[in-house]
């Protein structure tokens, strides 16, 4: 019986090996198991016949075997599979590395010089069948045979270009590979035998004797965080020179951060670790260097840079609250789900004029620790909120310039209202009034025209639509609807306009503020280097219960206050102006892909500016043209740029600048994002050849393994030969009536030579 | 307990404080203050102790800085205006009727968008009609979070008064039971008439004895009354790190 399985009836095989194999329909176990039962009978039956002379017994003993192990393999029915291949004349394609690790230098000579010499040869023999020709390196490119190679690609993925291979020309039968080996992706063996074909090697650089210190890893925290050391960690090797001191230096740009001295071995390693302190958001580059040795090989490995991404791992936040109310309570609640938060909460539970009716020992209230707080510790969070707080009762007049210090460096600071904020608390003749986004009202205004009692539902400022505080929803009409949908709030705190420098998101429906402008809800403004939010009402709470039971959703107030959180916190996503690179580290003159955002502080795009992408070197100088952003109606923008050639640390820039249409004072925009170039990078990091690992594929694939270039046969003589399965068949021999008859004979002559001699 | 010249000191200074402050202060809106809001129901007796309320919100005034509404409102669960304050005192001294669904819903959607519920049982007994109605209503609306004993360590007992187990106008049981919700305590049930302890007529009498320690107990109800609002109002924040310390050397820990 013979079940033919998908042969190919057009092909024309040239020679059917037929691998084949065996196999058991119910599996091996079945099988020992019958086994071991008919060969415990057959011992059993043996001991009858111990009465008969020897030949007799060895007849039916022979007899008992045979027929033991016919029964066996009828009642298991062995198949035997046979595969039907074919071999046919492939094409040949010929790969040669050109990645940066070929650029090593041996002697006088390059290791791509040795390649471009073989390919000049092979280009000037005539052959029958013209092979294809390609380059690889971080990934395949076609090629002319001949043509002068350059080792440029930052990266060697043999593996990779050897599935390309096959995509590109599925006739290809056999590659030959000519390359050190120093392979970065690995699983080329894997490849070359999934794919079937044959790899023949030609080794560069089998016999070179490298001299070369060089830094073989460099690595820094891929993602570090704010305050607190990252680690560095520098492995250095030593090549072809007697063991001894390396002094390894750590760079932030030009800036010397340190040093140290590690002994390293003959042909081995040494590490030395550092430790720096990261005090910016975002990305943070270093570098690290050693020495470049007199003959080095590879100098291009004797500096490395390092790419961290600095984040907050913990946002600090400090929550002073006047008086417990239902504001207060919310915010607290919010801000205490969040577990990556540091949240420091001081509420002032009693007043000076509270009685309370005990001693001090039976109170759980403790002191309002001004000093630590405002002197010691400001410094150390990110978003300091006054909700519904009076400074004056606990002396804290002397803090608030230290406050607006910390906002123009870069603090964040939000006050909220309620009847002891704003004017009330006498906010317009401190400090305090120079970093806040709205002109608060003397302290001595009555309060019937400091603060509004009404309800109402706050509207977007007009213009705003778009800024991440009010856009809550996926586009301003969404959001409009949302706001619309929310309980209205009750009561304000007035002020008396939004500063020149702030900008209003919020306003009362209704009412104008002294200035005739809607009179403010929520308010921003970014003072120095930081940032600052005016919130004129104590009553938001109403977004979350007094919402939730009109409407069944109670989130509307978690959301607004995750984004005042995050906006406070400098969350990149929500930056009117970012630029950003597809990658972190490029080789010399790669593509580079940026991406980004052009909008105004309103967050609505970006109109009357000129805008332009440049890279920038670590000193600020341009290193390339600059190429023209044209952003889309959202503001978004995408463009490619090219990386420079020399090694270093660079920066994308995003310079707008303002045109004759602009709004009147509008000012240059800038944004950056730092990336590196190196021509060393990994690729270079050890440039040892390693011939060992070219023998291994071709060994494992059936293919030539060449030891050196010079040594390379014509291109003629490398077996283009493939072998194509056409199919398989499966046969079950002992399926059919002669096994039965066999089976009955072998049974029934045992049995009638068993009666015979007298044995039953 | 403090001793008289030491109140008196304290009422002194205070006086004098308040002559010379600013007082401007007044709240927003009347959303912005805190209301000791009653809960109407039907049946029973939804006002055992009329006047507690309102003597509640002027003890939070005088001895806090919690703005409080000297004249408490009352609402329905099945009120929209539930959800405008989220604080609710159900308290009561009679069995009542089975809620309808509607005010059911009310209370499970009050209590999951973050209000506060103070159930005080009036009646004060070991078990009461009140009680039996109370639970059957909770385990209805509530059927995922069931009433849970509080340990005397919680927060609770330290909000505002170091105290160390519930109390009011009866001595009751050494704790109190509630329902917690995420982290926070939803549903607190006192069971020692906390009302009968604040109850005061309009000339400034007490209405009920306590027992049986007659008006330290009663100050020690009024101090626990506080720190139930205290909780409602800063949640945990006695737990923070830092009055930790504080707290303990005061315990004499």
């Amino acid at each position: 019986m013979l079940e033919s399985e998908a042969a190919d009836a057009a092909s024309t095989p040239l020679d059917a090996p037929g691998a084949w194999g065996l196999a058991v329909p119910g599996g091996s176990a079945t099988a020992m198991v019958l086994a071991l039962l008919i060969t415990a009978l057959v011992v059993l039956d043996l001991r009858t016949l111990r009465a008969l002379p020897s030949r007799r017994r060895a007849i039916l003993a022979g007899l008992r075997v045979l027929s033991a192990v016919m029964v066996l393999l009828v009642a298991v029915q062995p198949t035997v599979r046979t595969d039907h291949l074919e071999e046919d004349e492939g094409r040949l394609a010929v790969l040669f590395d050109v990645s940066r690790s070929m650029s090593v230098r041996s002697g006088t000579s390059h290791r791509i010089d040795a390649v471009n010499e073989l390919a000049r040869r092979w280009a000037g023999s005539s052959v029958e069948h013209p092979p294809a020709s390609y380059v690889f390196g971080s990934s395949l490119r076609a090629s002319g045979l001949g043509e002068p190679l350059r080792a440029s690609d930052d990266d060697t993925l043999l593996a990779a270009a050897l599935d390309s291979v096959i995509d590109a020309d599925p006739e290809i039968g056999a590659v030959v590979v000519v390359s050190d080996g120093a392979d970065r992706g690995g699983a080329a063996i894997e490849a070359a035998t999934s794919l079937g074909i044959r790899v023949h090697t030609v080794a560069v650089g089998a016999d070179e004797t490298l001299r070369d210190d060089g830094i073989a890893e460099a690595s820094i925290d891929r993602v570090a965080f704010l305050r607190r050391p990252a680690r560095v960690r520098v492995v250095v090797r030593r090549l072809g020179a007697a063991g001894g001191p390396i002094p390894v230096s750590l760079f932030d740009g030009e800036r010397l951060v340190a040093e140290q001295i590690v002994e390293v071995p003959r042909d081995g390693t040494a590490e030395a670790s550092f430790e720096v302190n990261l005090d910016r958001l975002g990305r943070a580059l270093y570098s690290v260097s050693i020495p470049t040795p007199v003959g080095d090989a590879v100098p291009e490995n004797d500096r490395r840079a390092l790419l961290t991404r600095v984040v907050r791992d913990h946002l600090r936040v400090l929550h002073v609250a006047g008086q417990p109310s239902w504001d207060q309570r919310w915010l607290r609640g919010f801000l205490e789900r969040d577990p990556t938060m540091d949240l420091i909460s001081f509420f002032i539970l009693r007043s000076t004029t509270d009685m309370v009716m005990a001693d001090a020992s039976e109170l759980a209230l403790i002191p309002f620790p001004t000093d630590e707080l405002f002197n010691e510790h400001l410094g150390s969070f990110d978003v300091v909120f006054f909700q519904n707080f009076e400074y004056a009762p606990y002396a804290m007049e002397v803090y608030l310039p230290r406050i607006r210090d910390y906002v123009q460096r870069g603090g964040s600071f939000a006050m909220i209202g309620g009847p002891l904020s704003f004017s009330a608390a006498g906010y317009a003749e401190t400090e305090l009034q120079g970093v806040l986004p709205v002109e608060v009202l003397p302290r001595t205004t009555p309060a019937s025209v400091a603060t509004t009692s009404d309800r109402f539902r706050p509207e977007v400022a007009s213009g705003m639509e778009r800024h991440p505080l009010v856009m809550l929803g996926a586009d301003p009409a969404t959001s409009a609807a949302m706001w619309a949908g929310l309980s209205p709030l009750q009561g304000l705190n007035v002020v008396g306009r939004t500063r020149s420098d702030g900008s209003t998101l919020l306003v009362h429906p209704s009412h104008r503020a002294g200035s005739g402008e809607p009179l403010p809800v929520l308010s921003f403004s970014e003072p120095g280097r930081g940032r600052s939010l005016a919130l004129m009402t104590d009553t938001t709470w109403r977004w979350g219960i007094t919402t939730g039971g009109e409407t069944g959703d109670a989130s509307f107030y978690d959301r607004f206050y995750d984004r005042v959180l995050r906006w406070l916190a400098r969350d990149e996503a929500l930056e009117p102006v970012r630029v950003t690179t597809d990658r972190e580290h490029y080789g010399p003159g790669a593509r580079i892909e940026a991406r980004g955002r052009l909008a105004d502080a309103r967050h609505a795009p970006l109109r009357g500016y000129d805008a332009t992408l440049s890279i920038i070197d670590e000193q600020g100088h341009a290193v390339s043209g600059e190429v023209v952003v044209r952003p889309n109606e959202a503001g978004d923008f995408a463009s490619a740029l090219e990386a420079p050639t020399n090694d270093g640390g660079y920066r994308v820039r995003l310079h707008a600048v303002p045109t004759t249409a602009a709004p009147v004072g509008s000012d240059e925009i800038l944004a950056e994002e730092p990336f590196v170039v190196e021509s060393g990078g990994d690729e270079l990091a050890d440039p040892r050849a390693r011939p060992d690992r070219l023998a291994e594929l071709s060994e494992a694939t059936s293919g030539m393994s060449i030891a050196a270039p010079e040594d390379a046969p014509a291109l003629s003589v490398f077996d283009a030969t493939r072998v194509r399965t056409l199919g398989s068949s499966t046969e079950h021999p002992l399926a059919s009536a002669w096994s039965l008859v066999l089976l009955v004979a072998l049974l029934g002559g045992e049995w009638i030579l068993r009666r015979r001699w007298g044995i039953r | 307990m403090s001793s008289v010249p030491t109140t008196l000191l304290t009422l002194a200074v205070a006086v004098l404080i308040a002559a010379v402050m600013p007082q401007n202060a007044g709240a927003l809106g009347e959303a912005s203050r805190f209301d000791v809001r009653g809960l109407e129901y039907g049946g029973g007796n939804p006002h055992p102790r009329e006047s507690a309320p309102r003597r509640l919100a002027w003890e939070i005034r005088k001895r806090t800085s919690v703005d409080s509404a000297l004249e408490p409102t009352t609402t329905r669960l099945d009120d929209a205006a539930l959800f405008d304050v989220p604080f609710l005192y159900w308290t009561g001294d009679a069995a009542f009727d089975a809620f309808s669904d509607a005010e059911s819903t009310g209370l499970a959607r009050f209590v999951a968008f973050g209000g506060f519920v103070l159930i005080d049982d009036a009646s004060a007994s070991g078990s009461s009609d009140f009680d039996a109605s109370v639970r059957r209503e909770l385990s209805r609306a509530l059927p995922d979070h069931p009433l849970a004993s509080t340990p005397n360590d919680h927060v609770l007992f330290r909000s505002f008064y170091l105290l160390d187990r519930p109390e009011g106008r009866v001595r009751g049981p050494d704790h109190v039971e509630s329902i917690t919700v995420g982290e926070r305590l939803a549903v607190l049930y006192s069971r020692h008439d906390l009302g009968g302890a604040l109850a005061r007529d309009n000339l400034g009498n007490w209405e009920h004895s306590v027992v049986p320690d007659g008006e330290t107990q009663r100050e020690r109800a009024i101090r626990f009354a506080v720190n139930i609002v205290m909780y409602a109002l800063c949640l945990d924040y006695k737990d923070d790190q830092v009055h930790a310390p504080f707290i303990m050397r005061r315990r004499g820990g």
